[in-house]
């Protein structure tokens, strides 16, 4: 495990928004929370992306006090969330991952109410919320599909005046057109210092709105920082079109991986296209020896979230497959 | 929706249940008419609900089974030799409180006809509340979830849910009913009137998965769906009572023709069966079920009869936090419940009136109500206490209803959204305790005033309201004390089953011991084992309070350590 986040960025504010220390929580034989440590400075829009059943909803919920921790410390916005609960939420607001609404009170109902019993809403930002989400608020909540529950949730949330925001899959049956104006909205607050923590798996909707991010899995953060850091960590895809044939030692650069040739004759004569991946340390003197071999076309194409997200699962599994191949492996006397 | 989806698969898997696949590979009826057949795909749902709800079956089918048969071996202890039985049973066909509980007697010295009156009427209306609710849980509550809807994108026909439920209700009436004759036949022969019966049990029981059926066609919620089955039950009970207690010349007795409750009784079992009074059972049920399926002709799924309307798009500014919320969502069953209890206080307390006059007509009755009702001076006060004794029972359940709120509120969702605002646990949880306390308490007083409102008027005496109300609330610390096991184990076993049951188990076991209890001769510290058990009945007995007191002590603790657990324990979320 490698954490980033450690790296102060500049003109840091007194205390983080969220400060998670080796957080343990458990049900029953699940593990469900494994030493968890997670840090957003105030004004930060941080992704916290996981696959499904990573702990994502379950570290939100302990946030929320709603699950007490078994281990480890928890600070939010400065306080207790288990002892402080009602007064620290007077300060946040939430979108859970799963929208329920009462079934026999509208839209608007519950979107007022919520913002009441958090301590009053702006009657003109919620009216502008609904407009921009399309949403009809005189619709009991049974009749709500899931996306327009979604936005019921959004719309309470987002016209709290609140400086953090909670979101758990909150774009999560909401259609691309929807998804934007959710993105829009978001950036805006974002650029009035507004704190977030972005739960997703959606990793586009991370890499559009966020500045850092936190990769967790099995209960614990495996990778967080900023995205530019996490970026530099990884490794760049390379493919390169050269005119001369590829040394074979090409390979066998520090730093050059999965390193594939295709030959193409057409009317310049042979074409030789390669394809790799390269570590951040490695693209100095790979580029250098392409230099010198005939290149006719480059292109470097910096790592999606989406694949560090992969390499990352990739490689545990790998790992976990090569365990479990020494595991049932012959004995080697 | 994933527990029924894997109850589907377990089913499979054990290769129990002939699917689309096996039902091919063997040749059986299992496999869906291509056709498109309404009720496609019943059989499967039949015993995916058996399946489901075994124990359900099980538990109510094995408590109700024994009620009649245990009564009759409990008929020679009560009526020893024929002289004091000839006495005991005059004064008890006469007995006005006695025959509004339990229904008309046709004849007292023989075991089956007296076991019928004293305790068939009881467990017909017990079956009948377990077939309705039988059949709102595998309707309607299964719709409301959304499993239904899983389900029905299979080759499952548009009626196939409403069938399979009213397959397997029918079937536990029946199972039920039929145990009922074949016990009845071994403890009390002869077999006809064990038969008469067990039909008109598993008969009372079809009429109200009827009643059931088309509740369930008519609103969204299985919450309303059980309102609505149970209101008609209450109904019914309450009809044949004031037509039972009215004098044999009043009009009024014609009404226990109406009431479905008592025509397991006018079958008149051992006593010259009349066996066409069950023809009205069938037909009704019938009827019903017909109305059920023209109704869910009509309806959409997962919605009720009446289109969903729109509503306000902003809130009232009333509507601004827990409490505000909970009498928002309890406001319905409060209104419902005031309505059934007014309608009941002012029918009790005229029956109450008229017997003022019967008692001067027969003194001999006084002996009676002196060994029913426990030590009770006056028939009259023997009367208000056991009504009064009931509705506590009632309203107890009402107390359990309203308190459930929180829990069905941390299941769906509304309690996590709740508690992530300003709301603190605490809060929330004393937004639905304080009417679950408060709520049953007030209409139990009113219960009381209005049952003695006629006669006080009657009679120029307004201290009477006062009294039958004051012995109305000296019971309400039993409300209280379920209130307190259910926040309790709430509190501290929120995850476990027992949430679910140990409230309805508690009022169930005052219920059956409050009816049953003297005749099975428990012994006195099991027969105060419940709610009211250690509460002064008033106005019949002396005023003890330090029973009121000790048992609302005992309550408060049971909520304030209920509270601790609950401020404690993680939120239960959906």
């Amino acid at each position: 495990m490698r954490t980033v986040g450690a790296v102060p960025t500049i003109s840091t504010p007194s205390t983080p928004a969220i400060d998670i220390r080796d957080l343990v929580k458990t049900f029953g034989p699940t593990r469900a929370l494994d030493g968890l440590t997670l840090s957003v400075q105030t004004g930060q829009v941080h992704g916290f992306l996981g696959p499904n059943g990573a702990g994502k909803s379950t570290t939100i919920r302990v946030l929320l006090g709603l699950l007490r921790a078994d281990s480890g410390s928890v600070s939010l916005l400065g306080g207790d969330p288990w002892s402080q609960a009602p007064e620290l939420h007077r300060r946040l607001a939430y979108v859970p991952g799963d929208v329920n609404l009462w079934p026999n009170l509208t839209g608007g109902e519950a979107i007022d109410l919520l913002g009441r019993a958090r301590g009053g809403l702006d009657p003109r930002r919620r009216d502008e919320l609904i407009e921009a989400f399309d949403l009809d608020p005189r619709k009991k909540g049974r009749a709500y599909s899931k996306g327009n529950r979604q936005k019921v949730a959004l719309v309470a949330a987002l016209a709290a005046d609140v400086e953090l925001l909670l979101l758990d899959e909150p774009t999560s049956g909401l259609d691309p057109l929807m998804e934007r104006v959710f993105t829009d909205i978001i950036r805006a607050d974002r650029d009035n210092g507004r704190t977030v923590l972005l739960s997703s798996h959606i990793l586009s909707e991370v890499e559009a709105l966020c500045d850092h991010v936190s990769i967790v899995k099995d209960g614990r953060i495996v990778e967080s920082g900023t995205l530019d850091d996490l970026r530099h960590l990884r490794r760049t895809q390379v493919v390169a079109e050269l005119a001369d044939a590829v040394p074979a030692d090409l390979a066998q650069l520090p730093g050059v991986h999965d390193l594939t040739i295709d030959e193409h004759s057409g009317e310049h004569g042979a074409t030789h296209r390669l394809t790799c991946q390269v570590d951040a340390t490695g693209l100095d003197p790979l580029l250098g020896r392409l230099s010198t071999l005939g290149l006719r076309s480059l292109v470097s194409t910096p790592p999606t979230l989406e694949e560090l997200f992969l390499q990352h699962y990739q490689r545990a599994e790998a790992r976990d497959d090569q365990l479990v191949r020494v595991a049932v492996g012959p004995d080697p006397s | 929706m994933t527990s029924a989806s894997t109850q589907v698969g377990s089913i499979r898997g054990r290769g129990r249940v002939g699917g689309r696949e096996g039902g091919r590979a063997r040749g059986r009826h299992e496999r869906p008419a291509t056709g498109g057949s309404t009720v496609s795909g019943v059989g499967l749902l039949v015993r995916l609900e058996l399946r489901r709800s075994r124990w359900f079956w099980l538990v109510w089918i094995a408590c109700l089974w024994l009620i009649l048969p245990a009564t009759v071996s409990k008929y020679e202890v009560l009526m020893p030799d024929p002289v004091s039985a000839r006495a005991t049973a005059a004064s008890l066909e006469h007995n006005v409180t006695m025959r509004a509980m339990l229904g008309p007697p046709f004849d007292l010295l023989r075991a089956g006809p007296f076991t019928m009156w004293r305790v068939g009427t009881f467990v017909a209306a017990a079956a009948a509340m377990m077939a309705a609710l039988g059949l709102i849980r595998a309707t309607r509550a299964e719709e409301e979830e959304g499993r239904t809807e899983l389900l029905r994108s299979g080759a499952i026909g548009r009626h196939a849910p409403l069938a399979a439920g009213l397959l397997v209700s029918t079937l536990g009436t029946l199972v039920l009913g039929l145990l009922i004759a074949a016990s009845m036949a071994k403890a009390a022969p002869p077999a006809s009137g064990a038969l008469a019966v067990g039909l008109g049990i598993a008969l009372t029981g079809l009429v109200f998965v009827g009643v059931a059926a088309v509740a369930v066609q008519l609103t969204e919620s299985a919450r309303a769906a059980r309102f609505i089955a149970m209101s008609v039950l209450g109904g019914a009970y309450l009809v044949r009572a004031v037509a039972d207690g009215s004098p044999a010349d009043s009009p009024l007795v014609a009404l226990q023709w109406v009431s479905p409750l008592e025509w397991a009784a006018l079958t008149r079992p051992y006593v010259d069966e009349r066996w066409w009074v069950l023809l009205l059972p069938l037909a009704l049920s019938l009827l019903l079920i017909g109305l059920a399926v023209a109704l869910e002709n009509r309806r959409d799924l997962g919605a009720g009869l009446r289109p969903a309307g729109l509503g306000p798009a902003t809130a009232a500014p009333g509507l601004r936090g827990a409490w505000s919320l909970a009498a928002r969502l309890d406001r319905g069953a409060v209104i419902g419940w005031t309505v059934a209890v007014v309608i009941c206080g002012i029918a009790f307390g005229s029956l109450g009136n008229g017997m003022d006059q019967m008692l001067a007509a027969n003194p001999q009755l006084a002996d009676m109500m002196r060994k029913m009702g426990g030590g009770v001076q006056q028939l009259k006060d023997a009367f208000y206490v056991a009504l009064v004794g009931i509705m506590a029972t009632v309203l107890a359940m009402l107390a359990l209803q309203l308190w459930s709120r929180l829990r069905h509120e941390e299941q769906t969702g509304g309690a996590e959204a709740l508690l992530a605002t300003g709301t603190s646990r605490l809060r929330l949880a004393a937004s639905h305790l304080v009417p679950a306390l408060v709520v049953p308490t007030v209409l139990l007083a009113l219960t009381g005033a209005l049952m003695a409102l006629p006669a006080a008027m009657a009679n120029g005496d307004p201290g009477f309201v006062a009294t039958v109300t004051g012995g109305a609330l000296a019971l309400a610390p039993g409300i209280w004390l379920v209130v307190g096991i259910v926040v309790l184990v709430h509190g501290w076993a929120g995850r476990s089953r027992a949430v679910a049951w140990i409230g309805p188990a508690v009022v169930g076991w005052t219920t059956f011991v409050v009816w049953i209890g003297p005749l099975l001769d428990l012994p006195g510290w099991l027969q105060n084992l419940q709610l009211f058990g250690h509460l002064p009945h008033l106005p019949g007995a002396p005023m003890t309070w330090t029973a009121v007191v000790v048992q609302t002590l005992v309550a408060a603790a049971l909520i304030v350590v209920g509270l601790v657990g609950y401020r404690r324990r993680d939120l239960t979320v959906p």
